[in-house]
Formats: C-alpha cells, sequence, structure tokens
C-alpha cells in the first residue's frame, strides 16, 4: 500500500466518525429560535389563529401585533401568504374565509400616528 | 461572517420561551373564537411543553403579575381549565384544515393529573376525595365520556370552611380549593378576594405539588376578606385570619381554609 493512501484513508475515517457523531449520536438541538424561522405550514396555522380570533373581536390592532412576531414582513403579505399556503394544503372553506377576511383588513389597515389624533384647539391657523 | 448558518423550517417546540408564550396566549384567543379543544390541545402539543395545562396555568399567573390584559389571561386560563375538564366550554363543530403534520413532536395530549395534597400542609378537615385516582386524557379524538358537562353559569359553592392552627404554616393562610361536580380539582379558576379598599385575584393550579384546583393568599391580622369564585361565585363575607394558641398559651396568627364545588 503507498505510503500516502493511510493518510488519507484515516483522515476519510474521521470525518465519517466525526459526521455519524453529529448527525447520529448527539445532533444539533435548536433551541429559541424565532417565529420567522419556522416552517410555513406552521407559519400559516399561527396565521389562521390569528385570523380565527380576529374574526371573534374585530380588533385588527390585536392582530397586527400578533402578526407583528414573524418580524420585519408586512401584515398584508404575511396573511396574503398563509391564505396561499392555505389553499394548497386544501384548508377547509372556513379556515379559508377567515384568511381571506384577515387579508383583506391587513391590506386595507393603516397604522394610526399618536400625533394625527391631537386635534388643534380653535380654528385653523 | 461571510455565510452565517441561518434557520429555516424549524417547528414550534424549537422557539424561545416567549415566542412560546405568545404561541399560547393566540391558540388561546383563536380557541376563545371557536372552542375547538381538540385543535387547540393539538397546537400547543407542538410546543412541546411536558403537561400544557400546567404550562398554561403558570403563564397566566406570570401574566397576571406583571398586569397583563385581563381578556386575554382569562382565555389562557379558560383554555387550561377545559383542557383539564376535557370538555368545551361551548361544543362546536371541528373545522376540517389538516394541522401541520410532520415533524411534529407529539400529536397526543397525555395529560396525567395527580390529585394529591403535599404533606406540609396539614390540613385539618382532609377528605379523600381530594385524594382522587389519575386521570389520564389519552387522544385527541377521543369522545367525550359520561362525564357530564358542567353547566355554565352554575355557582361555585362553598362546601367547607375550617380555621387552620398550624404554626408550621405561613401565618394568615387562606387556602382555597375548587373542585367541579365530581370533585375533581379544577385549575385555571379565578378567585376575587376583596377587602376595604383593596381587591386581588388569584388563579387556582399554580402549586400543583398541593393540588391543581388549590390557590393560597397571605391574610393580614385585623383585615376582613370577602372571597368570591369568579366563574361565578356567591360572595362568602367576614373572613379573617383566626388567633391561635401555641403550647406556650400565647397567640399566634392562624389560617382558614375554604373549599368551594360546583354543583
Amino acid at each position: 500500500m503507498p505510503r500516502w493512501l493511510a493518510p488519507i484513508v484515516l483522515i476519510i475515517v474521521g470525518i465519517a466518525l466525526g459526521l455519524f457523531y453529529g448527525w447520529i449520536i448527539d445532533p444539533v438541538k435548536f433551541v429559541d429560535t424565532t417565529p420567522a424561522s419556522l416552517r410555513v405550514d406552521y407559519r400559516s396555522d399561527y396565521v389562521l389563529m390569528v385570523a380565527e380570533s380576529y374574526h371573534a373581536d374585530q380588533n385588527i390592532e390585536l392582530a397586527v401585533r400578533r402578526l407583528a412576531i414573524f418580524g420585519s414582513a408586512s401584515p398584508a403579505s404575511l396573511a396574503a401568504d398563509a391564505l396561499q399556503e392555505g389553499r394548497q394544503s386544501n384548508y377547509s372553506e372556513d379556515d379559508i374565509s377567515l384568511l381571506q377576511a384577515l387579508t383583506r383588513a391587513m391590506q386595507a389597515y393603516q397604522p394610526v400616528s399618536p400625533l394625527a389624533e391631537i386635534t388643534p384647539e380653535g380654528g385653523t391657523p | 461572517m461571510i455565510s452565517p448558518v441561518s434557520y429555516i423550517d424549524t417547528s414550534p417546540n424549537t422557539l424561545r420561551a416567549d415566542f412560546k408564550d405568545q404561541f399560547r396566549i393566540t391558540i388561546a384567543a383563536s380557541y376563545a373564537s371557536d372552542h375547538n379543544l381538540e385543535r387547540a390541545r393539538a397546537r400547543l402539543a407542538l410546543l412541546g411543553d411536558p403537561d400544557a395545562v400546567q404550562a398554561l396555568t403558570a403563564q397566566a399567573q406570570r401574566m397576571l403579575g406583571s398586569g397583563e390584559s385581563f381578556n386575554i389571561i382569562q382565555e389562557v386560563a379558560s383554555l387550561a381549565t377545559d383542557l383539564q375538564t376535557g370538555v368545551a366550554s361551548i361544543v362546536s363543530t371541528p373545522t376540517n384544515s389538516p394541522l401541520p403534520t410532520q415533524g411534529i413532536v407529539s400529536q397526543t395530549a397525555s395529560i396525567p393529573v395527580t390529585l394529591t395534597l403535599s404533606p406540609d400542609t396539614n390540613i385539618e378537615t382532609p377528605t379523600a376525595e381530594l385524594a382522587s385516582p389519575t386521570v389520564i386524557f389519552d387522544t385527541p379524538t377521543q369522545r367525550p365520556t359520561k362525564t357530564p358537562i358542567p353547566t355554565a353559569g352554575v355557582p361555585f359553592q362553598l362546601i367547607s370552611q375550617d380555621q387552620v392552627c398550624n404554626p408550621n404554616l405561613t401565618d394568615g393562610l387562606m387556602q382555597i380549593s375548587i373542585l367541579d361536580n365530581h370533585r375533581h380539582q379544577m385549575p385555571g379558576i379565578e378567585i376575587i378576594i376583596t377587602w376595604s379598599g383593596g381587591e386581588n385575584h388569584l388563579f387556582t393550579g399554580y402549586k400543583p405539588d398541593i393540588g391543581d384546583g388549590y390557590a393560597d393568599y397571605v391574610m393580614l391580622p385585623g383585615v376582613i376578606y370577602t372571597v368570591r369564585v369568579a366563574q361565578p361565585g356567591a360572595p362568602i363575607p367576614n373572613l379573617s385570619a383566626p388567633a391561635c394558641p401555641d403550647s406556650n398559651g400565647q397567640t399566634y396568627t392562624g389560617g382558614i381554609k375554604l373549599t368551594f364545588q360546583q354543583p
């Protein structure tokens, strides 16, 4: 056997053992992940939950805050993505209706600035 | 730096604790709108909590302590209660939408409920009914059994009120146990304690080592309290910490124990 072959074989065996340990014996455990990293069907189910509660209370501000956990994505795009996923995953008609309603509400939603509520006293300057 | 790892396609059981809290709140809000208990149970199972009822009741207590919206706390506590009893407050028709099925940690909600009393509580009137056998809810598709559905609006009734003179307990300890009509302890039940110029809200279930339907409160000597179970219940007035004699003939502040049951 050539002398250069033994180190190569040992390297390959070492890599294999390392992969076996890292993939089988003690695989990486993901912890403290964020909702933005969730698989699309889990994200869609969460948006569906928001749609269900929005249907009951019609509190659009609360629905927006609940969708905000996904990070910087807009509520409208989150709802639209969930609606698309729901259609592809054969959600029930009731659930599709709820997601449609939430999507429409999010598309029409305009956040109100606190300053807009301050009305000047007297006539216009 | 150049190409750091980015995590994708994770599952809810890997979420950070505060995100899990938000998920539970949203599950509870969704449940409050449709009362689909099995669906709520399956969603909670995705979070990977060892005991979903305990997680919900503990979260409700944390939210109460941090001054969160009372409506939201109520939703979380109600879900915990309904999971505990295995019966939705209002029966609804489940929807057909499939929940995510791949890689779910557990789709079955096995909730062992051990109804025991901690030995150091030294309740003066222990009852055998409170040490009930273990009840296990097996699968989310289990149909309701012969257990009658608690009637909405039926007030909890005070079935026992006892003075507790035990120097080993905290002075002025008011111990409260809430039972359903089958004498099963009920977690997540709100209790309102009022006195002249003050009010406090408690929830049962945060000391599972004592009992799932247990809550306690420390009374001040000389203060008259009124206790009411909020779902609903008649107020129990004129409660105060009794004076108990010790072995040296001196007095110390004792406690009381109240047991409520839904008929």
